[in-house]
């Protein structure tokens, strides 16, 4: 095997146990897709890769500008600044473009759909959904890309992303070399989608293990991950599959792929479309159904995203897009399957909804992983 | 939460330097290491401090503090606040920290700054704070019941009746109780402080406005609405023996004896006593050794119960309780309302466990048992061995003893060698209290590098940083409109009368709006006369905010500079609901 083929995998070759090399976010991918479940397809540049890229004398630059901490924020956002285009302007040496080359032609094959494939390329950190390192949302994710050379741009920029000057300060409090030596960056074909969202095999607010949450807007699931729309919301009873509770939210704009600009994008929603609910019940059932499977494999809470395509007949349109372990409420226990549910179990008092102690701990004092 | 929008600003620095002393007064250095501090005892600044915030205490302590003072604020909000926040657990901060300008007092916090540490102090924040959450009655009614008892032993005392032993070990006794006091104070604050912070969050998280909390939790009878039910009855009482002449016009020292000159003045003076066996155990400020209790010297109450007679009509407490539990639980009903499916049951929960574990209440409520009462044993004490001490020669008067620190006083007890050394100091220490008390009013709010925002909530809800709060302090241009929190609503126009002391607090005329630095519960009978109240600081938890309410009159605190840009005289425009002054040209 040649360094460039290791360091550029595609995903079925991805494992569970790849998560030092290409992240967790893209090794639980691997797993999943090599245990049947319907995930976009793509492949992972390796976190060594970025390691062993960067030309000594650019990486003596950057050392040299991240040795010491900032005097103030003003001059960290300055250095981060430097850091940045210092990376992004770099190009990848031709070893490593060829082999991201290759595995671009070998996607496009395999989904069928040539030069009109459209990927995400998304940063992912080896330490990122850690319970403890998680500084997840910092690094960059880039929607839409089409072609190869773009595809290449936005790597850098995913490596680039590593240097913000939060992800810089939280490297140097936890003791990390300043360099960004822990992010891998995925390619994954972008699924078109009706409608996307995140299901939490928890209610992450109180803790409560009997309650599935699920939050969904029109169009890519960006705009409810990044919270710039406030989006629908369902509470199912694991039991029962029983929706306890749905609210329309004010989906006032939507994120939707804009041809010219080659980008996913947040726009306006059309009014029809604001006020209708986005998923139907089967399809709150079905996706609790399957976080639910998640989480049963996993052995812990999930909080899993998903994405429905566009036109595809339900539920073969309903692709999981990433999980990852729900950290916020770490004591809690895996469930039981409902099937295995003793009945006495029903007769406990229901856990109050609201706990001040927990509620002051994580949203007050905000305690990380609490 | 209200914390802050991140912010490009430049931090303003105020300097410290002005105030950097070797010594906490002339003559005395601190022995550091007998006291096991958490975070750091008090101390005169030093230029180190210009790295952080500090803000004037002139809510607590706004006349400054004699030397024997200092004990005191040591164990309070120093000491006490130190190891409540330690054993309690609050991940953010380690309490508070004190600064002294002169003898003023500045308030700083120390945030948690590791993460390991913020781990394990959630952790145990969790086992400590929600059984005493879950059964808030019981475990108030301990504390109260601990304090009380040692109220009853320290108030049945003779000292004068002591051998010098035996009051020597009651001096001892007093500052012991006193500390543990402290103790209590912010292990309860901390406690329930978390309750409510976590009540205004979800509030915020649902669509509620935050500042709603606490009027959601007003309504409950505390020892100072008695007391100010009580010393209105006493008003009408005064009209009923015909003895309010002598309230109306003599100063407080001559009343007793124009009052027992008239027929029915003995009664009266007699039921006047009886209240003050009852509510009198209170001083006018917190650790402040040298400010006598009502029941030493009534001048407080008999103001009050004067200016209470300038309203004829009198003021019917039963209706005003009435109204304000009436709006306050309309005001849940509309919340409740807005509200369906899991946040109404996160709001019913939250509210019930606030209703029950009530800081708003607290707030007010405790300060009989500790804030204005913890010293009175230690105030007694020190007198009487004070007035033994001139005796023999050794103080030239019992109060001299006040100039003394507590370590000088405890080791020349033990070792009487030291004292013409230190009977000589005290002239000088009193011309040093006397300077700073007069250039108090002048002090900066804030000293030392003033931040963007403020990471603890602690500090924003109780003493209202808010961002604004420091972005007002930061600026320097005075605006025609000043803003700030909206702590109780209603509209009202008026003359300001600016009042930075409580010492000065005769001076409000009725019909009023009251403008100050803050209020704390020895303001409370004034709100019984003035039509509107705006504060420099305070936020939702403040004195003022939770008073006006009860009162129904409009509150706007948090304004940052109110004292300054506001002159007595000055006609101005309270908005309590939008949280709003203007100011207009003066008036005369």
């Amino acid at each position: 095997m040649s360094p460039a083929d290791a360091h550029v995998i595609d995903l079925g070759d991805i494992r569970a146990a790849d998560a030092p090399r290409v992240g967790p976010k893209m090794a639980r991918l691997g797993q999943l897709a090599a245990g049947g479940w319907r995930v976009p397809d793509g492949y992972a540049v390796t976190a060594r890769a970025l390691d062993g890229w960067l030309p000594a004398g650019r990486r003596s630059e950057l050392e040299r500008l991240l040795a010491e901490p900032a005097p103030d924020p003003a001059a960290a956002a300055r250095r981060s600044e430097r850091a940045r285009a210092l990376v992004e302007a770099q190009p990848l040496p031709a070893w490593l473009a060829d082999a991201v080359g290759a595995a671009h032609d070998r996607l496009r094959a395999r989904t069928g759909l040539g030069a009109s494939l459209r990927v995400a390329v998304r940063s992912s950190a080896v330490t990122e959904d850690g319970a403890r390192a998680s500084f997840a949302g910092q690094f960059g994710t880039y929607l839409g890309i089409g072609e190869p050379a773009d595809v290449l741009h936005h790597i850098r920029k995913c490596w680039a992303s590593g240097y913000t000057a939060g992800a810089v300060a939280y490297r140097r409090r936890n003791g990390l070399p300043p360099h960004a030596h822990d992010l891998a960056v995925g390619v994954m074909q972008l699924v078109d989608a009706r409608s996307a969202g995140v299901t939490f095999t928890l209610d992450p607010v109180t803790g409560d293990r009997g309650r599935m949450v699920v939050e969904a807007n029109w169009g890519f699931g960006e705009s409810v991950v990044s919270g710039q729309v406030t989006p629908d919301h369902w509470v199912v009873e694991r039991a029962s599959g029983r929706i306890l509770e749905r609210r329309a939210g004010a989906k006032d704009a939507w994120s939707v792929f804009d041809p010219e600009a080659g980008r996913v994008v947040l726009r306006p929603l059309p009014a029809g479309l604001a006020r209708t609910p986005c998923l139907s019940d089967d399809e709150v059932r079905y996706l609790c159904r399957k976080a639910a499977e998640l989480e049963a494999a996993e052995g812990v809470p999930q909080d899993v995203e998903w994405a429905i395509a566009r036109g595809a007949p339900f539920p073969g349109g309903v692709f999981i897009v990433q999980h990852r372990p729900e950290t916020t409420w770490p004591a809690a226990e895996p469930a039981e399957p409902a099937a295995k549910a003793e009945p006495a179990a029903k007769a406990e008092p229901a856990a109050p909804a609201f706990d001040p102690v927990r509620y002051a701990l994580r949203n007050v004092f905000k305690v990380p992983g609490r | 939460m209200r914390l802050g929008v991140p912010s490009t600003e430049h931090p303003r620095i105020v300097p410290v330097d002005d105030y950097v002393r070797d010594e906490l007064y002339p003559g005395y250095k601190q022995a550091f290491g007998s006291q096991p501090f958490v975070a750091g005892p008090v101390r005169p600044f030093g230029k180190a401090d210009n790295s952080r915030y500090w803000l004037r205490d002139s809510l607590h302590f706004s006349e400054g503090m004699v030397p024997a003072s200092i004990a005191l604020l040591d164990d309070a909000q120093t000491w006490g606040a130190q190891l409540g926040a330690e054993i309690v657990g609050v991940p953010p901060t380690r309490g508070s920290v004190n600064r002294l300008a002169g003898t003023h007092v500045y308030i700083g916090t120390i945030d948690v700054d590791t993460e390991w540490q913020v781990q394990a102090r959630a952790a145990r924040f969790a086992e400590y704070v929600t059984p005493i959450l879950a059964d808030f009655d019981r475990y108030w009614g301990m504390r109260a019941a601990e304090l009380q008892s040692a109220y009853d032993h320290f108030d049945a005392l003779d000292l004068t009746a002591m051998d010098p032993g035996q009051l020597w070990a009651t001096v001892k006794d007093a500052y012991a109780f006193h500390r543990r006091a402290w103790f209590i104070h912010f292990e309860v604050m901390y406690v329930l402080t978390a309750n409510y912070l976590a009540f205004y969050g979800l509030a915020e998280e649902i669509g509620l406005e935050g500042s709603l909390v606490s009027a959601f939790l007003s309504g409950r009878q505390t020892f100072y609405s008695k007391t100010d039910e009580e010393l209105w009855r006493l008003a009408a009482r005064a009209r009923e023996l015909q003895v309010t002449g002598p309230l109306l016009h003599e100063p407080p020292a001559s009343v007793r004896t124009k009052i027992e000159a008239l027929p029915g003045g003995r009664t009266w003076w007699h039921e006047f006593g009886e209240f003050l066996r009852t509510y009198g155990q209170r001083t006018e400020e917190t650790c402040r050794i040298d400010t006598p209790p009502w029941i030493e010297d009534p001048s407080p109450a008999l103001y009050a119960i004067g200016s209470f007679l300038t309203r004829p009509a009198g003021f019917d407490f039963h209706a005003a309780r009435q109204q304000a539990i009436a709006e306050r639980d309309a005001q849940i009903d509309a919340a409740r309302r807005s509200l369906s499916g899991s946040d109404l049951e996160r709001f019913d929960q939250a509210l019930a466990s606030n209703q029950a574990a009530n800081f708003a209440w607290w707030n007010e409520e405790h300060n009989y048992l500790i804030d204005r009462r913890a010293a009175i044993p230690v105030r007694r004490a020190s007198l009487e061995l004070g007035a033994r001490l001139t005796d023999e020669g050794r103080l030239s008067q019992p109060e001299d003893i006040f100039f003394l620190f507590k370590p000088e006083l405890y080791a020349v007890m033990e070792d009487a060698a030291g004292w013409p050394e230190l009977a000589a100091m005290i002239p000088d220490r009193r011309a040093y209290f006397e300077e700073w008390r007069h250039r108090g009013p002048e002090l900066p709010t804030m000293l030392g590098t003033i931040p963007d925002t403020v990471p603890d909530p602690i500090m924003i809800e109780v003493f209202g940083l808010s961002g604004h709060f420091l972005r007002t302090l930061k600026g320097t241009g005075q605006a025609a409109e000043l803003r700030g929190f909206p702590a109780a609503k209603g509209v009202a126009e008026g003359v300001a009368r600016v009042i930075t002391s409580v010492t000065e607090i005769s001076r409000v005329q009725p019909g009023e709006i009251l403008v100050c630095g803050g209020t704390t519960t020895e303001w409370t009978p004034v709100f019984g006369i003035i039509k509107a109240c705006v504060c420099d600081t305070g936020g939702s938890l403040t004195h003022a905010a939770i008073v006006s309410r009860e009162y129904g009159i409009p509150c706007v605190v948090g304004t940052a500079t109110a004292t300054q840009a506001i002159k007595t005289g000055d006609r101005v425009r309270v908005d309590g609901r939008q949280g709003t002054v203007q100011v207009f040209a003066s008036e005369g």
